[in-house]
């Protein structure tokens, strides 16, 4: 077999890691993995092509061990090569701790049973207990910070198997003075908060326990895997158990005011760790005071470092008062606002710290729900420095505008002069968008707004000055109509009190219909009948203007000649909202007027049947009949009434019935057909071929004819997917799309199936694949269909596995071929596949143990379709697929002595690992290939 | 405590050409799968794994504003109830891998867009608020610390020098963050190997041990701030801010510096100090101003509309208090949404001015010093040419104009803050060398047309 060439690896590690599916639809998990450590395993490949040759395992070891045992034995394969790689190949050995950690812990093979876990384990313990490099040498030293590393992760991940081990780690913690003491401290701090923490959810005195645990020099404490520790309560609310100690913890304070001590020594990330771990150990163990954290606060409050003041944050807001006067507490807050806008820190830095502020643990919450909320002493005062300005970016600006909108909304009603303010920002911003903003801006501009306006809704001097200059901004720029109409409707969604935006509605009505004909251009025109829809929904809007607007400007515009479909069924929107409107007999008879004018006027067919249609509706309905005809939404029982309305619904598509809705679940699953070998085939020819043409001759020119037998079809039963709601009982016009995940075929063309009955046989679906690579793949398959109640769905089915063994076909020659031709054929393609040059086709062979009457059977039940000839007597076959569009794969099997050998020949070596896996699963027993 | 996937995405922003595609590649991801692990046991039934890489960019750039360039109004970009505030983003990821991703950090630099997923580490539901969250700020500092990494100090960092950066990034990050619990951030400088332990436990923060000549130095470097408004309505403002930069190349594990910054007597403290994490201790109560800062050049600026011209005053005076020795000094006046600058008929009492027509610009160049009056003017008259080019900004129309100023002063500070040279004590075997050195430049600082509207900078100033 070829070997892939070593050059080729960064391209295929590369796509492996960035799409894992798409890489694998053009081979096996399996054989990637022994592709991969069969290099590994060889000696003339360099170090950094190995170590490319690990990132599969550090990203995606699941994928390349999808069970225990393939992990189990990889991580046996990768520690046999960490054994025999030199010393000095560092990154190597480093990388290889890290694959086998992933491999280990990601295949949930860390245990005591698994024998290399044990050995793992045991290794990285060895590792780190050269301090100082004293025996090895320096060279071991990047080893032995991945060593830790990996043994933190593995606790992190199985929370206590460290927890008999303190006292050697605390000593080896205590030796180190290079800067590896840092991991070494993280390590031994993440075990004592562990073993803790298991001690806390033990009953009874613990004073003895907690000598004992500090104490401990003894294995790994399997049992933590066995039994995994319930996460540790992070929010406020969650219960926090306890050590029980009648005594002050000497040793135990010591301890925790060492690490506290050194703390200074260690990078802020790993300080920060380090402070997270002990805050949960003080509050774990009574005897301990928070106060113990108070020398270093002075040093946390003050720090530039966002890790340590976020700490100090988790700290305050555990201990709260027992570590924190109220006249610290003040302070950290000041502290806060400060950091919040420093010129020094980043924008992230500063959103991050806003945010603080409004969840500002409080030595006294009047809530504690958990909610934004503004800290007592955040007052109008110390915020002011957080006001908004043109000069922040937008996510400042808007982080800043919702926390002063909280500030002065608990500030004294009576001086509105910070809500001033911040309407004057409103302005400003106002006037970087008329004068032609970029799109960031506008979209800021419109969030403040809507911001402003849940704040303070109820400020009427403030929103009527909004109202004004919304629409003046409107009249000025009209394509901005999408932005006000999602500013209203996202408004009347979050208050109740609609009054703002009817004014509003109210304002830009009055603004479009006065406005003078002549300046109207088409584009303008399709904003503003947008605009005049939004207003006809709204009930408390008189529409009779609206009306006599859209008549002037049918009649006074080229609307009627110019326009196309899309601007009048615009048009339409409007006409079937006023259908609805409450006030509909007071614009009786301009609507009928309009209506009567579009469908004389207008230059579109189907936009005249509509007015047609709705000018009868409206001259011949009652009120009651209309409304009943024309109201979206599901509470309408009648399928045809709400056909009727959705015939009406235009591009808006607001209507229920034509919107589609998605399932919840999975209502519907494609099940394998079995047994249907026969119409796989989609073309034969009837042609025998010339007398005396060589078969071989013969057989390859039929591929010159295009589409030739490049066809596999598929068949599947349509089928529910377990227990569907009653709803799904009866579905009809079921239309089922497929999505490729991969290009190794052409598009499938969609099918249509009638209908599913819940009582009635499953309809059969025939799938048709043209491949362009035949390798296994996966179809994603979802469904649009209609209930009988009306209603449109989408669901999405579960995915189609297509194995390698799905585009296997039968010898695509005429069926009049004897069987002497066919043998021929098969000779010939044999020998020419062997002839030809290596890497271009292959053979090999695959073992596997059978009773001596069992070979027949397993012939027949899996290859019959397939089958060249045979002779049982001396249990000898010759077998061809085809695989379109022009592959072949030939095996010959024979029953020798021991075992039955298959001898494999293909045009295509990259078969050969689906061949294998193939073959595996069709052998009965394990091979011994 | 831990990061569940990280992406460095490169992003071209608006011409991407093909026009609301996805307009991204991805140049770096890592994957953490033993924090995933965590993360699926600690999220049960609601966990949603991390997609590949190609289904990320897209929600990304859309919750960053980023995608759909062409398209004025997209809901999901755009729409103004969804809060974009927070430093967390929420990628809604489509296709098979569907589900709502979050906490997600990103920064964006230049064309790159450096994104993490972090570890909740709590019940997802209801979401808890992030600054519960204690993988936030590890992941905000990560970040930092690669973008440092990656781009250096410039804004943009130039192909080559990336590649080579992204190249280097899985051996860093097997150094600092192997399995997704980040023990340090990416240092933008190289390390050097660990020396031979002693005694004392050495710094983890500490880049390697020094050999060589003993130099110790120490930099304050001040940035000042101004906007300008020439109006007895709105009062002027200026900041300043700055930084003590303490560089010790000295032998020895710990050795002990001590720097003593001194104000000239009485006055207002410095304010909201950050503090390095390798400062052991800081007495602030030193720290006293001596007289407020005055901004060191004052100006004033008039532009007026005449016929079909713009006639340009402007004054700028040096404060007596600084010294009148500069390495840069230029007044930049760019005039927008007029077209073109066509005929300029300006003159200068002091320094040269250069036009750039194309950019609509003006630069007085004021060179290394002020005249002996301190003072300098600028007067003539400007005009356009009619073209609907030229630079256009949304805030600069009408008569709303600026002028903008670029200097540097070695040797000064606006504080009056200093570090004497022999106050700087270094606790070592070996006697260092010491330097010190100070300077102030500027930044934002703006001097407004008085005869028009000026933008609130800041809200100080109002209420």
């Amino acid at each position: 077999m070829a070997s892939t060439n070593a050059s080729s690896w960064p391209r295929r590690i590369s796509s492996f890691t960035s799409s894992p599916s798409q890489f694998l639809s053009g081979t096996t998990a399996d054989s990637f993995l022994d592709q991969v450590l069969h290099e590994l395993r060889d000696d003339r490949i360099s170090e950094s092509t190995k170590v490319l040759l690990l990132t599969p395992f550090l990203e995606h070891p699941t994928i390349l061990c999808p069970f225990p045992a393939v992990g189990e034995e990889t991580a046996v394969e990768l520690l046999a090569i960490f054994c025999q790689v030199p010393h000095k190949s560092l990154q190597l050995r480093c990388q290889l701790l890290v694959a086998i950690t992933s491999v280990l812990v990601c295949t949930s093979c860390v245990s005591s049973e698994v024998e290399v876990a044990v050995g793992f384990l045991d290794l990285l313990y060895q590792t780190i207990q050269d301090t100082n490099d004293h025996k090895n040498g320096q060279q071991f030293y990047y080893l032995r910070l991945t060593a830790c590393d990996c043994l933190r992760e593995i606790e992190t991940c199985y929370p206590g198997l460290l927890s008999q081990k303190l006292e050697a780690l605390y000593l080896l913690k205590q030796q180190e003075t290079t800067p590896l003491h840092q991991a070494y401290s993280l390590l031994y701090t993440l075990a004592l908060k562990n073993a803790i923490r298991l001690l806390s959810l033990q009953k009874g005195g613990a004073d003895d326990d907690l000598k004992r645990v500090l104490a401990g020099n003894e294995g790994f404490a399997w049992k933590a895997v066995e039994t995994p520790l319930p996460p540790y309560p992070v929010s406020s609310t969650g219960q926090i158990s306890v050590v029980q100690t009648s005594t002050d913890n000497k040793e135990l304070k010591s301890i925790v005011s060492l690490l506290l001590e050194e703390s200074y020594l260690l990078t802020p990330l790993s300080q920060a760790t380090l402070l997270r771990e002990l805050i949960e150990v003080v509050a774990m163990v009574q005897a301990l005071s928070p106060a113990i954290f108070k020398s270093q606060l002075v040093r946390l409050i003050g720090t530039v470092e966002i890790t340590l003041l976020h700490a100090t944050l988790l700290m305050k807001s555990t201990f709260t008062d027992s570590l924190f006067t109220t006249e610290d507490e003040n302070f950290f807050i000041k502290r806060l606002v400060s950091m919040a806008q420093h010129p020094l820190l980043s924008v992230q830095q500063k959103l991050f710290y806003m945010d603080c502020i409004l969840h500002f643990p409080e030595n006294r919450p009047i809530s504690s729900n958990g909610e934004e909320s503004l800290p007592v002493l955040v007052t109008p005062h110390l915020a002011a420095s957080l006001l908004p300005t043109v000069f922040n970016d937008s996510r400042t600006m808007l982080c800043r505008l919702s926390l002063l909108s909280l500030v002065y909304l608990e500030a004294d009603e009576n001086d509105d002069k910070g809500v001033g303010y911040l309407f004057s920002h409103l302005m400003a911003l106002h006037r970087i968008v008329e004068n032609h903003g970029t799109r960031e801006m506008t979209v800021t501009y419109f969030k403040s707004v809507f911001t402003f306006l849940t704040y303070f809704y109820h400020n009427e001097k403030f929103t009527d000055d909004l109202t004004k200059s919304i629409s003046e901004l409107y009249s000025k720029h009209c394509y901005l109509a999408p932005n006000v109409i999602n500013l209203i409707d996202r408004i009347q969604e979050h208050l109740e009190d609609p009054k703002w935006s009817i004014r509003l509605l109210q304002a830009l009505q009055k603004l479009i219909v006065e406005l003078p004909l002549v300046q109207m251009n088409i584009q303008n025109l399709g904003w503003h009948l947008k605009i005049l829809g939004r207003v006809s929904q709204e009930s408390q809007v008189s529409q009779g203007k609206t009306l006599c607007f859209l008549l002037s400007v049918l009649i006074n515009t080229s609307l009627c000649t110019t326009g196309d479909w899309k601007m009048g069924s615009v048009v339409l929107v409007v006409c079937r909202n006023l259908l609805q409107h409450p006030s509909l007999h007071r614009v009786f008879t301009e609507l009928a007027d309009l209506l009567q004018y579009i469908m004389q006027h207008y230059n579109d067919v189907d936009i005249q049947d509509h007015a047609r249609f709705y000018y009868t509706l409206l001259t011949n309905l009652s009120r009651e009949k209309l409304s009943g005809v024309l109201t979206k939404g599901p509470n309408v029982e009648q399928t045809k009434v709400r056909s009727l309305s959705s015939l009406m619904a235009e591009s808006e598509g607001l209507s229920n019935c034509l919107t589609v809705q998605e399932t919840t679940g999975t209502v519907l699953k494609l099940t394998k057909v079995h047994n249907t070998n026969v119409h796989r085939v989609s073309q034969q020819t009837d042609s025998e071929g010339h007398e005396g043409e060589d078969v071989l001759t013969f057989y390859r020119k039929q591929f010159s004819s295009p589409g030739f037998s490049s066809k596999v079809i598929l068949e599947y039963h349509l089928t529910y997917a377990g227990d569907v709601d009653v709803t799904f009982d009866k579905l009809f016009s079921i239309c089922l799309h497929f999505d490729l995940t991969d290009s190794n075929y052409e598009q499938v063309s969609d099918i249509s199936v009638p209908c599913l009955f819940r009582n009635r046989k499953p309809p059969v679906v025939r799938v048709t694949l043209q491949p362009r690579q035949p390798y296994p793949s996966t179809l994603c398959a979802s469904a649009m269909f209609t209930t009988d109640d009306g209603l449109s769905w989408h669901t999405q089915l579960e995915d189609i596995p297509v194995c390698f063994s799905d585009v296997f076909l039968p010898l695509p020659v005429p069926v009049g071929w004897s069987q002497e031709k066919r043998e021929k054929l098969f000779d010939h393609l044999w020998s020419s596949m062997c002839e030809e040059e290596p890497g271009q086709s292959a053979t090999s062979l695959f073992c596997f143990e059978i009773g001596n009457q069992e070979l027949p059977a397993l012939i027949e039940s899996n290859f019959s379709a397939y089958l060249i000839s045979q002779e049982p007597e001396k249990q000898s076959y010759k077998v061809m697929f085809f695989l379109p569009p022009q592959f072949h794969v030939l095996l010959t099997i024979a029953n020798a002595e021991d075992a039955v050998q298959v001898r494999i020949a293909t045009d295509n070596w990259d078969f050969l690992p689906f061949i294998n896996t193939y073959l595996k699963s069709v052998a009965p027993q394990t091979p011994r290939s | 405590m831990s990061v569940r996937a990280l992406w460095v995405f490169s992003h071209e922003r608006g011409d991407g050409g093909g026009g609301g595609g996805a307009g991204g590649t991805v140049c770096f991801s890592r994957r953490f799968p033993t924090v995933e692990r965590r993360a699926k046991a600690l999220a049960g039934a609601l966990y949603v794994a991390v997609p590949e890489d190609g289904a990320v960019l897209q929600p990304l750039l859309t919750e960053l504003g980023l995608s759909d360039g062409d398209k004025a109004f997209v809901l999901s970009r755009d729409d103004c109830a969804r809060p974009q505030r927070s430093p967390a983003l929420e990628l809604r990821v489509q296709g098979r891998d569907r589900g709502v991703l979050w906490p997600v950090l990103a920064l964006v630099q230049g064309g790159l867009i450096l994104a993490c997923l972090v570890l909740v580490e709590a019940p997802p539901e209801p979401r808890p608020p992030l600054p519960s969250l204690a993988s936030v700020s590890q992941g905000l500092s990560l970040l930092a610390g690669l973008q440092a990494f990656l781009c250096g100090t410039g804004a943009k960092p130039d192909g080559e020098a990336l590649a080579s950066k992204l190249a280097l990034l899985p051996s860093v990050l097997l150094q600092i963050c192997p399995l997704g619990t980040p023990l340090d951030a990416p240092q933008a400088g190289s390390v050097a190997a660990p020396g031979p332990s002693g005694s004392q436990k050495q710094p983890a923060w500490k880049p390697g041990p020094h050999r060589g000549r003993a130099v110790a130095s120490v930099s304050l470097s001040e940035t000042v701030r101004s906007m300008q408004y020439g109006k007895p309505s709105r009062q002027d403002l200026w900041d300043v801010f700055g930084t003590v930069n303490c560089k010790c190349e000295v032998e020895g594990v710990l050795p002990n510096v001590m720097v003593t910054l001194t104000l000239p007597p009485n006055g207002s403290p410095l304010q909201d100090i950050l503090v390095h994490p390798c400062v052991t201790s800081l007495d602030s109560s030193l720290l006293m101003a001596s007289s407020v800062p005055v901004p060191p050049i004052l100006g004033s600026y008039q532009l007026k509309e005449e016929e079909n011209q713009l006639r340009v005053t402007a004054t700028l005076k040096l404060h007596e208090s600084v010294r009148n020795s500069f390495e840069y000094c230029e007044a930049h006046l760019p005039f927008f949404n007029r077209g073109h600058v066509n005929n300029v008929d300006v003159k200068v009492s002091c320094g040269q001015l250069e036009v750039s027509r194309e950019k609509s610009l003006l630069v007085w160049v004021l060179g290394q010093k002020f005249p002996k009056s301190r003072e300098v003017t600028l007067n003539g008259t400007v005009n356009f040419s009619e073209l609907s080019s030229g630079p256009r900004d949304p805030l600069c129309t009408g008569l709303t104009a600026y002028i903008k100023l670029y200097f540097r002063v070695p040797d000064l500070t606006l504080s009056g803050c200093c570090v004497d040279q022999h106050s700087v004590q270094v606790y070592s075997s070996a006697k260092p060398r010491i330097t010190t050195s100070r300077e102030l430049v500027s930044s934002e600082y703006y001097i407004w047309n008085s005869a028009g509207e000026a933008p609130i900078s800041s809200a100080l100033m109002v209420l």
